[in-house]
């Protein structure tokens, strides 16, 4: 199973969906367009503690997070 | 002046004590309450963060309370310390604090998260996480590091 992890108030928000069913993957990638749409940045773990930005959808990635724009503080 | 003085039957100031009881019981249920609930989202996030850090990194954190990461663009090294503000110290090759930085993603996150986001950034797209961030004096917090 693949995973959207949104940040938020909570710690975050789980989203799991099968990377082998279609409907299901429609569903996370219009939730990847939303989600980057409203200025959230994307990005996938590769490895041990590594991890990479994604401009676009990426269906065979594990696990996504995604964290709202950044700010200064 | 000439006030009047109403008599009340002694139910009515037991009922007013009574509500007054409730209101105070209700509010500090909701204190506890919400105290939980920001616990439960601050070990969520630490929890996520943890399986995101590289063993090195991670090993850091278990004893320090911070994590360093590498700058992607300049190669400089930063270290992340878990306090809600100005926890990002740039470092020099000695592990000298030379600047303090101020970012994270907007909203109110609980630190782990904020730490990971953080990370990210630094790691990824060095330049566009510095150029949003708050830089700050790093002589003004009085933090000592093992």
């Amino acid at each position: 199973m693949a995973k959207q992890i949104v940040m938020d108030a909570t710690g975050d928000t789980r989203h799991e969906f099968d990377p082998a069913d279609a409907a299901a993957v429609a569903e996370a990638l219009a939730r990847f367009k939303a989600l980057t749409g409203a200025g959230f940045t994307a990005a996938v773990r590769r490895g041990a503690g590594t991890s990479e930005l994604i401009r676009d959808f990426d269906p065979a990635a594990e696990e996504t997070v995604f964290f709202s724009r950044l700010r200064g503080g | 002046m000439r006030f009047d003085v109403i008599y009340l039957p002694p139910w009515v100031g037991l009922l007013a004590l009574f509500l007054l009881c409730l209101l105070v019981c209700a509010l500090v249920l909701e204190h506890y309450r919400e105290r939980s609930r920001g616990r439960a989202a601050e070990l969520k996030a630490l929890a996520l963060l943890k399986q995101w850090l590289s063993p090195a990194q991670l090993a850091q954190y278990n004893i320090h309370g911070h994590f360093e990461v590498t700058g992607c663009h300049s190669g400089k090294r930063y270290r992340i310390r878990q306090t809600p503000q100005m926890n990002v110290d740039e470092l020099d090759e000695r592990g000298a604090r030379t600047v303090t930085w101020c970012f994270g993603p907007e909203g109110k996150l609980p630190i782990g998260d904020v730490m990971l986001a953080q990370k990210i950034a630094l790691e990824n797209d060095e330049q566009a996480a510095l150029a949003v961030a708050n830089r700050g004096n790093p002589h003004q917090t009085t933090l000592r590091f093992a």
